[in-house]
């Protein structure tokens, strides 16, 4: 068991886009803080398998915490993303009616939205084929969101965390947490991994195992389950002809399925909502896929499966109630940000500043601002659609050395991100920071490039590297020496 | 012989070389490829390699083709991005087996899936990828990932022929051949531990090599489908014999010529 010292005034649990906002937040005050993810690395669940849609609120209910905390978020993003070097759109929405009886509905939803004080508007078919010509010529009108915007939510989560550990924030990875003790009603410590964590309060923010970290402090009980979603990943070829975010019109019961297009121009399709079980359960099948495709293809009739380069699953907290973002009834130092749906992103600047809040209330450091904090994260230049490469290449040389050849990802790039104050442990890792093998050929082409770079920076021999978690090393066998 | 038009072909297989070939007449040919020598999979040694990169062409090696905006492609090595203007451009840049998500394979994301091209370039460099390897296909990359990982060291290997176009039968008492069957789906956490088969099946394995079917690499930004004076030189056979790629080489020529003739007819 390894101590640290000094004593934490905050630890955060969870390192998905909710903590690691928090973490951010935090770094640029007084507070010693520690942000502990059980997952090898950040940004491994709901945070990176999302439709990446920054939402202005209006699909969101009036009067709730979660519209409130979208609304405060929304205008921030423009500025905020210069500062984590992450990719944002404002593009906007169209909610799109193909029935007579979606068409029916739109006036009904034009008002709720309009409550939600969001930007919308009711358009006719053909204004929605003028604002987005890729929609399905059945289209009778749609219900238009401008201020919706789409992020990189993966560069999101880890902008956050990288910009906190700069400021000294300590990221421990792979460090699940065992147990929680407790001194009366207040926390004392945290045991995560091989540490043993005294520290004045806890943050809760380990999404769908929220309810797990809140019974090992003995505080409130509740339940959040994991509601998975199906997704579909295009091909940019398609998704950069895209000028907004396609959806049908939602229902009582469901948002229905989207056409996202990406921040790097590919195109998600999705999600589908059950709720199920076992929480590490990530498993697509063929049924659900084509359900989503067909839904996908009624929007827009030119997607095609030719395009698909990806499938995959994840999984959302869901929880009853959601956004449970206040300090526990039975633990008075603790602070849950739990329960955070399904649109954590939309809303995670101002979800880590109320969390600040909370914890400035129970009378931790985090008023005043930390001498010398940095604000902002020098920004990383990618080779994929940059308008001027010679620029790069008198940057660093290594820009001449494309590896991944789809998502056009160079030497330089892999470098840079190994250089980080949250560098890759993993292939999975070093495709969440550069996307090399996340293109077309999902590393048919590169993906031995891409280990071998990844070795080497990482100082770990090819075969003990890890794909994802550390035990699921690339090589196995007889060469394992 | 210098106002015969420019002419850029991606890559320097056997393929690329054969379509410079044919154009080496009515046409100022560069040849761009990322690898420093000539030859694709064919090898450098090849006589057809040698043979065909004697016609005459600019060989421009160790640089990667990454746009074209239908007159100039911009590719970037190690002296920095090169713009080359050009009356078409030919994409020979070779092919891949299908990926996961292009097999319909469902079921989890476990580590240990992974691409036969993949599988051989670690096992030819002393890297086993699984010692009970599942092998998806039944052409010249499943009959390559079986040899290149039962001589790394792999204990058993069995290959799953979606199609029945299984090469050969390997003569190896370790190999395991399903015929008529693909893989349906995947589980493991985190390292696959078991395939289904279409046939109801499941089998134990510590890695999915996927070998089947074959699809172009598309790479260069505004050619990745063909279109606006682009071409695709692209055997798509596995695997793609010499005779096969230099037909496709003659035949992106043709249609280059073709293309080079409509623009300079008044």
């Amino acid at each position: 068991m390894r101590y640290t010292a000094p004593v934490r005034d905050v630890v955060v649990i969870g390192g998905g886009v909710v903590g690691c906002a928090v973490a951010w937040r935090l770094s640029g005050t007084a507070a010693r803080v520690t942000l502990i993810e059980a997952a090898h690395d950040l940004c491994e669940g709901a945070s990176k398998g999302n439709t990446g849609i920054a939402t202005s609120g209006g699909d969101c209910h009036p009067g709730t915490l979660e519209l409130e905390l979208v609304r405060r978020s929304s205008p921030g993003w423009e500025a905020l993303c210069a500062r984590l070097d992450t990719p944002f759109h404002r593009i906007g929405t169209l909610a799109v009616a193909l029935t007579e009886e979606d068409e029916r509905r739109l006036p009904e939803l034009l008002r709720d939205a309009q409550d939600t004080g969001a930007a919308a508007e009711i358009v006719t078919g053909d204004q929605a084929r003028g604002l987005e010509p890729l929609i399905s010529e059945e289209a009778r009108a749609a219900l238009h969101f401008p201020d919706d915007g789409i992020i990189d939510s993966i560069r999101l989560t880890i902008g956050y965390a990288e910009l906190a550990a700069r400021n000294g924030v300590e990221v421990l990875r792979g460090a699940p947490v065992h147990s929680i003790e407790r001194d009366g009603d207040r926390i004392v410590a945290v045991t995560a991994g091989d540490r043993w964590i005294a520290t004045r309060s806890v943050v809760n923010a380990a999404g769908v195992e929220a309810d797990t970290i809140s019974r090992l402090a003995g505080g409130e009980q509740f339940r959040t389950w994991p509601r998975q979603g199906q997704y579909w990943l295009l091909d940019r070829e398609l998704g950069g002809r895209f000028r907004k975010v396609v959806g049908g019109v939602p229902t009582p019961v469901t948002r229905g399925i989207y056409c996202v297009p990406t921040t790097n121009r590919s195109l998600l399709l999705g999600p589908t909502a059950v709720d199920r079980e076992d929480r590490t359960d990530r498993a697509v099948d063929a049924e659900t896929l084509d359900h989503v495709f067909d839904a996908a293809q009624r929007l827009v009739p030119s997607i095609a499966r030719e395009y698909a380069i990806k499938t995959f699953a994840s999984n959302r907290p869901a929880s009853d109630p959601t956004y449970r973002i206040a300090v526990d009834a039975e633990v008075s130092n603790l602070v849950h940000a739990a329960g955070i749906r399904s649109t954590g992103v939309s809303s995670s600047p101002a979800v880590a500043e109320m969390v600040r809040g909370l914890l400035e209330g129970l009378g931790l450091p985090v008023g005043d601002q930390r001498p010398h904090a940095i604000t902002e994260l020098e920004p990383l230049p990618r080779l994929l659609g940059h308008p001027r490469p010679e620029q790069l290449f008198a940057r660093d040389p290594r820009y001449g050395q494309v590896i991944c050849a789809c998502e056009q990802v160079t030497a330089a790039e892999i470098a840079a991100v190994h250089g980080m104050a949250v560098p890759p442990t993993s292939l999975e890792g070093v495709r969440k920071r550069t996307r090399a093998t996340g293109g077309r050929c999902q590393g048919a082409f590169c993906l031995s490039g891409v280990s071998f770079l990844h070795s080497l920076h990482a100082g770990r021999r090819p075969p003990q590297i890890a794909v994802s978690e550390p035990e699921a090393t690339l090589g196995i066998g007889a060469h394992d020496v | 012989m210098s106002d015969r038009p420019p002419v850029a072909i991606v890559g320097a297989g056997i393929t690329g070389l054969a379509c410079a070939h044919a154009l080496r007449d009515v046409a100022r040919v560069t040849v761009v490829d990322r690898v420093p020598v000539p030859g694709g999979v064919h090898g450098w040694e090849a006589a057809e390699t040698r043979e065909l990169a004697a016609c005459g062409a600019q060989l421009r090696l160790g640089e990667t083709a990454i746009r074209w905006d239908g007159l100039t492609l911009l590719a970037i090595g190690q002296d920095g991005p090169q713009q080359m203007g050009a009356a078409a451009l030919v994409i020979a840049t070779g092919a891949r087996p299908l990926g996961r998500a292009e097999l319909g394979i469902a079921g989890g994301r476990p580590a240990g899936i992974v691409a036969a091209t993949v599988a051989c370039h670690l096992a030819e460099n002393g890297l086993l990828v699984g010692r009970r390897p599942l092998i998806v296909g039944g052409g010249d990359w499943a009959m390559r990932a079986v040899s290149e990982l039962r001589a790394a060291g792999a204990e058993r290997a069995t290959l799953v022929c979606p199609d029945g176009l299984l090469r050969e039968r390997p003569n190896d008492g370790a190999v395991h051949v399903r015929e008529h069957d693909r893989v349906v789906s995947v589980a493991g956490t985190p390292r696959v531990r078991t395939a289904t088969l279409a046939s109801g099946e499941t089998l134990g394995c510590d890695a999915v090599v996927l070998a089947h079917g074959v699809a172009a690499l598309r790479n260069v930004d505004g050619a990745v489908w063909a279109g606006d004076r682009a071409v695709y030189a692209q055997p798509l056979a596995d695997p793609a014999t010499v005779a096969q790629a230099r037909a496709a080489g003659a035949e992106a020529a043709a249609a280059v010529r073709s293309l080079i003739d409509r623009e300079e007819r008044p």
